[in-house]
């Protein structure tokens, strides 16, 4: 299926960078990239998945699961983004009249 | 005016999507979102810029991320984008749809591979249904003609 080359997908500037994936069905792991495939399976190293709450499952909680070295597999795999310069922010669609 | 040329208007203006799970990602400045003949992956890229998201209730600032395409519920995009799309179908008013070659369907008509050959086949199903019907009741030789009489009658 994604045998073609024309992939949007540049993963390469993540391998060795941390890198947060989110899974379909709602896990969350960090770990450093190091490798992936055209399918988005991908390899990460010192992963740690994020738990979340048990009552609120959209909510993540501190706890947390180490891992170690783990593939993810690509079908699941709904979100890849770098940590380097991710922060928490306040609510930026605060505003007077709700809008 | 169709979905994908109003999404490739959209590129670089800021943008919000909602995931299926309820998530939402508002990029600021620079979206590129590329929906592949087979639609499996958005990127959403603003370089510089920020992308906001969503997380329960809690807001997370990045620098870009990549999203799976069919987690995407819907994309909302700023109304001056729609003017911009009407300039550009007028400017390429008789190009091809996209994904209308016959390279993808030629290629796919090779039956070495059986794999390949299905793939190939769902593909054109899904995607150049228009283009292929055309084509057929055109008849051979009139490619673009056809396809433009096949839609008329259909």
């Amino acid at each position: 299926m994604s045998g073609r080359k024309e992939t949007v997908l540049d993963l390469a500037k993540f391998v060795d960078k941390g890198v947060q994936v989110k899974l379909t069905g709602g896990r969350q792991v960090v770990g450093t990239l190091k490798g992936y495939d055209q399918l988005l399976n991908l390899v990460l190293d010192e992963a740690v998945e994020h738990l979340r709450d048990a009552d609120d499952p959209l909510k993540t909680t501190d706890q947390k699961r180490s891992l170690g070295l783990i593939v993810c597999r690509g079908t699941a795999v709904m979100l890849v983004a770098p940590t380097d310069g991710t922060d928490e922010i306040s609510n930026p669609f605060v505003q007077p009249d709700g809008a | 005016m169709l979905p994908l040329s109003l999404l490739k208007t959209a590129q670089g203006h800021p943008m919000l999507v909602e995931l299926k799970n309820g998530h939402l990602v508002n990029c600021d400045t620079w979206i590129f979102v590329k929906l592949s003949v087979r639609q499996r992956f958005s990127s959403v890229r603003p370089p510089d810029f920020e992308k906001i998201m969503q997380d329960g209730d809690r807001f997370w600032r990045m620098p870009e991320c990549y999203i799976r395409g069919n987690t995407i519920k819907y994309l909302r995009v700023p109304d001056e984008v729609i003017d911009k799309v009407q300039e550009e179908t007028k400017s390429r008013g008789d190009r091809k749809p996209p994904g209308v070659g016959g390279r993808g369907r030629g290629r796919g008509g090779s039956r070495d591979e059986g794999a390949a050959g299905r793939q190939a086949k769902g593909i054109g199903r899904g995607m150049e249904d228009a283009g292929a019907k055309g084509r057929g009741k055109g008849g051979p030789g009139a490619k673009s003609g056809g396809k433009g009489g096949g839609r008329g009658r259909g």
